[in-house]
């Protein structure tokens, strides 16, 4: 009963290791996919609410993108408030607006011209970015309008050629929202709206936030936000004035701050005309320092690196000097990106939502881990939620929520998924200092290769020739020990075996012929009868029936003391031929001393 | 030990030893249910989250217990399974009002299962439902369903709901483990 208990455990761990390797380092601890969220990555924030050290989740949420657009939060798996929200939000950040305790974060939420601030959840302040300058001439048509001194479809004819000359991006949102009418409804809309005074605001793009004077978690932040009128704004976080107002040669969509606003810090924004730019404390206009190949998607920084998702499914990571140091080719386009940032064991990672429902994981350039999910990702954040350090918020496309809580014995110190090639073909050889004789044999070799090529060739030739002769006289003495004439074919081979003084010599032949048998045939030895002595010097051989070994056997003896060896001979022979058949060569091993009892 | 003690081991004058190790997440109320079960006058007022682990002993009508109450945070999770091995009891301490957790706790029960110290042993858990007053709470059902309970075969296993605060369901819970204890 218990072993099998056991065993049904040990299976299931190994099944789930088995089949996705992501169950590994994930639990799912939540999954509600029909929540019916609207988001993106820029409007969820994961924050201590109560300062309970429950952290609750918030999302502005962007209804149907129309209407319903509602700020959600959501305590556990369960929805703990909402509260509508007038306009489609852009951003969404938390920050600590004050030292008060208890150290509850304020809510802001960006959603057109205006900032929402929420505090313990309840409406708390609207801040109104500073409205812009109106053109005079469109300002004067409205004027005249006002005082029905302008026909309707004068008006909009002279407002459609001040939007032909360029300057659309500047006209006042009611010039824009009458140019699109149809020509019945221009009277009503010109007569409802044209004694209210003209008014011209921008929207904002991109939020973020930036701790004022201390570094500390919970230390006051200012808000950063950018605008559609090519501007970033920071804004103080208690009397909601801008401190500080920057001006950028484009649209900025995706906003990255670092440092603090009292000492230096450095804001990198990526803008629409699809170059990121760096703006740092005391600069008027941004400094231009990278020109992207494509839209950008996404903009993270980990440390020194800008990591920028681009719309050719590329992640490019370039250094805050602008200088590219890697580039990650990705199989869909991406969908979001966030910043995997687990202070307990010190890891910084980036998250890219991908449209076919991957979360991929990249530790610097390497994929360390990926997440299978049904939907895109359209939203995620990886953060403390509930009690839970390392809880990853996932809203897809569908407007499903997925909370994942990282398993602590997860380890993404691993090596690394991407296949390519091996790691060891970027280690450097240590290759040592050329010499000057390597220098000199190059010189030389550069100069003289021609020369050096013949003379090459030459001794080649020479090998071969020299080679050809031994060959050919081997063959003529019959010295091979396989016979290459028709009439004998045979194959000789010998041994020795012992340690002497006295040894037995084996001689083995055989006929190779397929039918043939070979007659009249001797085997003879030639040796240095000073060194050796045979029993049988000459060894009569009978028929040699053809494929089978025939072993001959003799004893040598070596009569000399001096521990001196000689090679023996062995030629086989047809009776009344003084020419051998074949010929073998024995290099007789040194003989042991004699040894005398 | 001496002629004394033996006579009083026959006579059930003399407790019985027991070592309990008491684990759960951060948060479940391990040492609010161990102060509850101290005798009144050795209860604490104010609990604080535990760092490393505490050692506290009381005593039911026939066992003297001695527990480890460990400290549930991640970061000293870790030190659980060094007590694994003197442990003749485990009690496992669950927040049946964060179901967002309850993951979390079958993973390090999982972990608690396999361990070699535990995986042949038949050491009874007993496990407490805690904070059966919250108004979000899970039933001891909905919690051992969720962390798979069913499927511990090879251990005497106990759930019930638990308030730390009031005391409510802690005796029940103590109860099981005794008769375990004494049946072994």
């Amino acid at each position: 009963m218990s072993s099998h208990g056991d065993s049904s455990l040990d299976k299931s761990g190994q099944k789930d290791d088995e089949e996705s390797p992501e169950k590994n380092l994930w639990l799912s601890a939540h999954q509600d996919p029909v929540a019916g969220l609207y988001t993106f990555s820029t409007s969820i924030s994961l924050a201590d609410l109560n300062a309970d050290s429950d952290h609750k989740l918030l999302v502005a949420d962007l209804g149907t993108g129309t209407f319903d657009m509602k700020l959600k939060v959501f305590k556990g798996t369960s929805l703990f408030m909402e509260s509508a929200i007038i306009d489609l939000p852009t951003a969404l950040v938390t920050f600590y607006m004050d030292t008060n305790d208890p150290r509850t974060p304020a809510v802001a939420v960006a959603s057109g011209p205006f900032i929402y601030v929420y505090k313990n959840l309840r409406p708390y302040f609207k801040f109104t970015l500073p409205p812009l300058e109106v053109n005079a001439v469109e300002q004067d048509l409205w004027n005249q309008a006002k005082e029905d001194k302008i026909d309707i479809h004068v008006l909009r004819e002279m407002l459609e050629s001040l939007k032909n000359e360029g300057s659309e991006g500047l006209l006042t949102v009611r010039s824009l929202k009458f140019l699109s009418l149809e020509p019945e409804e221009l009277e009503a809309f010109a007569s409802v709206h044209k004694h209210a005074p003209l008014k011209r605001q921008t929207v904002i793009t991109c939020m973020g936030t930036m701790k004022k004077s201390m570094a500390d978690d919970d230390a006051v932040s200012c808000l950063v936000i950018g605008t559609e009128s090519k501007d970033v704004f920071v804004l103080d976080p208690e009397a909601f004035t801008v401190l500080a107002r920057m001006n950028l040669p484009s649209v900025p969509v995706f906003i990255s701050v670092n440092g603090l606003f009292d000492v230096e810090f450095r804001i990198v924004v990526a803008c629409r005309d699809g170059k990121v730019y760096t703006l740092k404390r005391g600069s008027k206009i941004a400094k231009a320092c990278i020109e992207l190949g494509a839209q950008a998607v996404g903009l993270e920084r980990t440390g020194k690196s800008i990591i920028v998702g681009c719309m050719d499914n590329t992640m490019v990571c370039y250094s805050t000097k602008g200088k590219k140091l890697w580039t990650v080719y990705l199989p869909t386009n991406i969908t979001t990106m966030s910043l995997m940032d687990h202070k307990a064991r010190g890891f910084k990672a980036v998250m890219v939502g991908l449209n076919n429902g991957e979360v991929r994981i990249y530790k610097e350039k390497y994929l360390v881990n990926t997440i299978k999910m049904p939907d895109a990702v359209t939203a995620m954040k990886f953060g403390r939620f509930g009690r839970e350090d390392s809880a990853l918020i996932l809203i897809t496309k569908g407007g499903g929520l997925y909370v994942k809580i990282l398993k602590r014995t997860a380890n993404f110190e691993g090596k690394d998924l991407t296949p390519g090639p091996p790691p060891a073909q970027s280690i450097k050889l240590n290759v040592p200092k050329k010499t000057k004789l390597f220098v000199d044999q190059t010189l030389r070799e550069r100069d003289s290769a021609g020369s050096m090529h013949r003379m090459f060739q030459h001794d080649l030739y020479l090998l071969r020739l020299m080679a050809a002769r031994a060959y050919v006289s081997a063959l003529q003495k019959s010295l091979n020990p396989i016979s290459s004439s028709t009439t004998e074919p045979l194959k000789l081979s010998a041994q020795v075996q012992g340690i002497g003084p006295a040894f037995k010599l084996t001689v083995n032949l055989q006929n190779i012929s397929s039918s043939v048998p070979s007659t009249n045939l001797l085997i003879t030895f030639q040796f240095d009868d000073s060194l050796y002595a045979l029993s049988k010097p000459c060894i009569t051989v009978p028929l040699l029936v053809p494929g089978l070994m025939y072993t001959y056997e003799t004893l040598v003896e070596c009569i000399s003391d001096k521990g001196i060896s000689d090679f023996i001979k062995v030629f086989v022979l047809h009776k009344g031929n003084s020419i051998p058949v074949i010929t073998a060569v024995i290099n007789m091993p040194v003989s042991e001393a004699l040894v005398i009892v | 030990m001496g002629l004394f003690d033996k006579l009083a081991g026959w006579l059930g004058l003399k407790k019985k030893e027991m070592n309990v190790l008491c684990i759960g997440l951060d948060n479940s109320g391990k040492t609010s249910i161990i102060n509850k079960l101290k005798p009144d006058k050795s209860q604490t007022q104010d609990i604080v989250p535990t760092v490393g682990f505490t050692v506290e002993k009381f005593m039911s009508q026939s066992l003297n217990f001695t527990v480890f109450d460990m400290s549930g945070q991640g970061r000293y999770r870790n030190l659980w399974e060094h007590y694994y091995k003197t442990a003749q009891a485990v009690i496992f301490v669950l927040d049946s009002s964060d179901r967002l957790r309850m993951v979390v706790a079958k993973e390090e029960l999982d972990i608690l299962l396999q361990h070699s110290e535990i995986a042949a042993r038949r050491v009874p858990i007993l496990f407490f439902a805690n904070k059966m007053d919250c108004k979000e709470a899970l039933s001891p059902v909905q919690c051992s369903q969720k962390m798979g309970l069913d499927a511990i075969l090879n251990k005497p296993w106990h759930i019930c709901a638990s308030n730390a605060l009031s005391g409510e369901g802690l005796t029940d819970g103590v109860d099981w483990l005794t008769d375990q204890i004494r049946l072994s």
